[in-house]
């Protein structure tokens, strides 16, 4: 029973926080800008409004396209459950649970792929392909900075391996990591979530005939995807394994809002890249994550 | 009822099944699942573990005795052949029907049963010579099944291909069984770990069975065979025909010494071919020859186990070794069900349209709803995604290359590019099957074939449905097979200590149960969310397109034209193009092919240069007597000279 709740009321808390996230970056980037911006709360209001919307289906699309939504949500939220939040741990635990997570990613891809196919857009089906084929990319890092972090600590679990302090790599590690953030959170420079240039995008384009509430529900779901990157990549980082659990709370907080601060800045000093770059990037992150492992294999502490 | 009571009654059906196959259909039906349901159980009764069985006669066969035995590692694969055989001669009652395929279906029945009669006598017999005769006849019946339908072109080409490589394997077969033969003094098959001489024969048998499993470099044959196979003859080739090369390696490399490089050549080789094998996939543009090479990629999952089993057994690092090997044999198991699980559903889209161009299908899900379903639930299964049964099987095999990794010793070199391969394969794999069903079932109608397409009939959905629910249990209920795989991998190698289940497995099974609960749950929820809202059917908003046609949709090609580029010196994409010219230009044509690049590149030219060679040889022969009259004095002489030198130097 305490389980059971404790499982609720930690996804409650997810589901919760995960919007605030986007409204963060907003609000750097209006900053910068010298804007006033959006409200923090913006995309809670966003998902109020879509919630009690109406839908609109093309004449196209199947029983699955509203499906899809769904279960690309909950694919995202199981991964939440899986990600430890510092001393407070996770709600499940097991060897080898990382693989689980990143799967579960990508069912969720899966999901929106199937959904943006089902309306036989050209430009969605445009979306799709550049989602599907980062991902590769953006999945062989992930898979080689999880590898660090298992050679580092000698870990099978994530709690194992995201308490100890990281060693050298880590900087490696972050680097390769916030890249991954960026392109699998399609922002700036992979994609950009404000532009209305539909042939320019990648996530975007594929929700383009999404409305009402599973719109909100895709909406959701990339804001908690967010958070989990945010997260992954602040405890891969932070050595907040030898913190009392309040202050290592406070230092994981802390490093979730640098990273957003630091996805508000890039959104505002850098320029989307020309498609034929994206890949380029993106192998540079697996580079430093890979650079990372040899780190953590041959020069880190035994 | 004992195992062997079960495999005689399953033989004595399968026999009669062959004698019935011309004239009786239903009898051959019948008689077929009553085989196939013996074998099943027989294997089960192995698996739960009553113990090998093992048959003795007195009775010579070609000389040498008859040598028949059943272990766990047999039984595993026994089983998977028994239930594809089966759903596949179910589905071909439909699919291949006497009213449609009149000439051809009557053979096509007896060498279904004979092919399965050929692999399950591969899988029992335990005598050298007995294993390659069996061996040879289940090509055969390949052969003649793959060519059911002799009246295209292709497919005969493809069978030729097929029988041309299948005996360039079974030649490196014979060279291994003699030279076994001649080490041992008998042909007799069984256990000789402690006779370290015979370890290079693995090399035979890996090049012998490597071939017939689809191994990277060596399956050349492997997509043009699936791909111009009747569907329900590529599902039970690509779902148990090729694990035979598997049987083959594993086999031989538990019983027979292995060398050391054993190991790392099979990771190195299933760690490529898995990425290569299904970027080759990702591109393809027919259906049939997509889901070919992504057998490829399989067969390379299965090998990385393996041969990450194989370095575990040199360094004495079993827990780790152990797991590879459960992942690989349950591999096995899920492969052989999804895939032919996609293959039948292929073949229902071929039943309804016509064609296996993904570019002519489209919006098929309107018209054949089971079949999208089942499509879909085997893309989902193949891309190695929770909750079903593809991701347990590679969750086993990634948790022992972790383990792996994390000793930091030698055995981490092998480990470490094996995971990012996988994991690289397993994103391509995702964008393989998102591009296959979503462009075959999705959107709108490419072709009036797809517009008129009709859903399948309860004969070919039934063994749809059946594989579907393997795929589903294979997902759930881990804990209950895990003995059986343990059982399995210490007929492999009694080395290989099995490990009890680890305790992330239930609870594995336990998430991706519920993870499917809560996810209807929530499908339900938004449903109803949305009818209380009210649904509204428009046009494809599509930025405020107009007129949007079915033609502009997004293609295959173009789905997969991002990796296509980046894999450039791999695949070699060809293009013709005659460009409209002119004021008022007539037609114009543009065509993308993808070659297949180890046969055109390299197997091509090789054979190419062979064949030359030979008809230059062949000026020799030309049956002129007074020439052979000439070799025959020219031989003599050099014969004379040589004894010449020999006798007075």
């Amino acid at each position: 029973m305490i389980i059971a709740l404790d499982f609720v009321l930690r996804l409650a808390l997810w589901i919760a926080l995960a919007p605030l996230l986007p409204g963060i970056i907003n609000k750097v980037k209006a900053w910068v800008a010298g804007r006033r911006g959006p409200p923090v709360l913006q995309l809670y209001f966003d998902l109020a409004r879509l919630w009690r919307k109406g839908v609109v289906l093309s004449d196209l699309a199947s029983p699955a396209f509203l499906a899809a939504s769904a279960v690309g949500w909950v694919a995202i939220a199981a991964a939440t459950t899986l990600l430890p939040v510092g001393p407070a741990g996770a709600s499940l635990s097991f060897q080898g649970d990382f693989i689980l997570l990143i799967y579960c990613l990508a069912l969720a891809r899966f999901c929106t792929v199937w959904a943006a196919m089902e309306t036989g857009s050209a430009f969605e089906g445009m979306g799709s392909a550049r989602e599907v084929s980062y991902a590769v990319l953006a999945e062989a890092t992930l898979i080689a900075a999880v590898l660090a972090l298992c050679v580092q600590t000698r870990s099978l679990s994530l709690p194992g391996m995201l308490a100890p302090a990281t060693g050298a790599g880590a900087i490696l590690l972050a680097g390769g990591l916030f890249i991954v953030l960026l392109a699998e959170n399609c922002r700036v420079p992979f994609d950009d979530p404000n532009t209305h240039l539909e042939l320019t995008m990648i996530h975007e384009v594929m929700v383009l005939d999404h409305s009402g509430p599973p719109l909100a529900v895709i909406l959701h779901g990339a804001s908690m995807k967010l958070l989990l990157f945010a997260l992954l990549l602040t405890q891969a980082v932070l050595p907040t394994g030898h913190l009392a659990p309040a202050w290592a709370g406070v230092a994981i907080g802390a490093g979730v809002l640098a990273v957003t601060v630091g996805v508000g800045l890039v959104e505002s000093l850098l320029a989307r890249f020309a498609f034929r770059r994206v890949p380029l990037l993106l192998t540079m992150a697996f580079l430093l994550c890979l650079f990372a492992l040899l780190i953590a294999w041959k020069g880190g502490a035994a | 009822m004992t195992a062997g009571f079960l495999l005689s009654v399953g033989a004595v059906a399968a026999v009669a099944a062959t004698a019935a196959g011309r004239r009786l259909p239903r009898i051959w039906l019948s008689l077929v699942s009553l085989a196939c349901a013996a074998a099943l159980a027989a294997s089960v009764r192995v698996l739960a573990g009553a113990g090998e069985w093992e048959w003795r006669s007195t009775y010579a066969l070609a000389g040498q005795p008859v040598h028949l035995r059943l272990d766990a590692l047999s039984a595993l694969f026994l089983a998977l052949l028994s239930f594809i055989g089966c759903s596949g001669a179910v589905f071909s009652r439909e699919y291949w029907s006497d009213e449609h395929k009149p000439d051809s279906a009557p053979r096509g029945r007896v060498a279904w049963i004979s092919m399965l009669i050929c692999m399950a006598l591969v899988l029992t017999v335990s005598n050298g010579l007995h294993f390659l005769i069996a061996w040879e006849l289940f090509a055969v019946c390949g052969y003649f099944l793959l060519t059911l339908d002799r009246g295209n072109g292709d497919a005969r080409a493809a069978g030729w291909l097929y029988l041309t490589c299948s005996h360039a394997g079974t030649l490196a077969l014979f060279a291994f069984f003699s030279l076994l033969a001649v080490h041992t003094g008998s042909w007799d098959l069984g256990p000789m770990r402690d006779r370290p001489e015979l370890a290079p024969l693995f090399w035979l048998a890996l090049f012998g069975f490597g071939v017939k499993a689809g191994l990277f470099p060596l399956h050349v044959w492997l997509p043009s065979a699936h791909a111009n196979a009747p569907s329900h003859v590529s599902a039970l080739m690509s779902g148990v025909a090729i694990k035979m090369g598997v049987y083959g390696v594993l086999r031989f490399s538990g019983w027979l010494p292995t060398p050391q490089a054993a190991g790392w050549v099979l990771v190195a080789l299933g760690a490529s071919g898995a990425l290569f094998g299904i970027v080759f996939g990702f591109v393809q543009n027919d259906l049939k020859r997509l889901l070919a090479y992504c057998s490829v990629e399989n067969v390379g999952i299965i090998f990385v186990g393996l041969g990450g089993a194989l370095i575990a057994l040199r360094h004495g690092e079993a827990p780790w070794g152990i797991l590879l090997l459960a992942g690989a044999l349950l591999h096995v198991w899920n492969h052989g069900a999804f895939k032919s699980l996609l293959f039948l559903g292929s073949g229902s889209l071929m039943h309804a349209t016509g064609t296996r161009e993904l570019s002519r299908m489209g919006g098929l899900w309107r018209r054949m709803p089971w079949s999208t379903v089942l499509f879909a639930l085997g893309a989902v299964a193949v891309a190695g995604l929770p909750p079903l049964n593809g991701f347990v099987s590679e969750w086993l095999v990634y948790l022992g290359l972790f383990q792996a990794a994390a000793t930091r010793t030698v055995a981490a070199w092998a480990a470490v590019p094996a995971a990012i391969a996988l994991a690289t394969a397993g994103a391509v794999a995702l964008a393989a099957f998102a591009k296959a069903s979503s462009v075959a079932f999705l959107g709108a109608p490419r072709s009036d074939a797809a517009h008129n397409a009709h859903e399948c009939g309860p004969l070919m959905r039934g063994p749809m449905l059946a594989i579907a629910a393997l795929c589903i249990l294979l997902a759930f209920l881990p804990s209950l097979l895990w003995p059986a795989l343990m059982r399995a991998a210490s007929d492999w190698n009694p080395a290989l200590t099995a490990v009890a289940l680890p305790a992330a497995m239930p609870a594995l099974a336990l998430i991706q149960a519920t993870l499917a609960a809560i996810a209807a749950v929530a499908v339900l929820l938004l449903v109803s969310r949305a009818t209380k809202t009210g649904v509204r059917r428009g046009p494809t908003w599509d930025c405020g397109f107009a007129a949007p046609t079915p033609r502009i949709q997004y293609t295959g090609g173009s789905f997969s034209g991002i990796v296509e580029g980046w894999f450039g010196w791999l695949l070699q994409p060809q293009r013709f193009a005659s460009d409209p010219r002119g004021t008022l230009p007539t037609s114009s044509v543009r065509v993308a092919r993808i070659p297949e690049t180890v046969l055109e590149r390299i197997v091509g030219p090789v054979a190419a240069f062979v064949t030359g060679a030979s008809a230059i040889a062949r000026r020799l022969q030309h049956g002129r007597l007074q020439a052979y009259l000439l070799y025959i004095l020219a031989g003599v002489f050099l014969v004379g000279i040589t004894v010449f030198l020999g006798v007075f130097l």
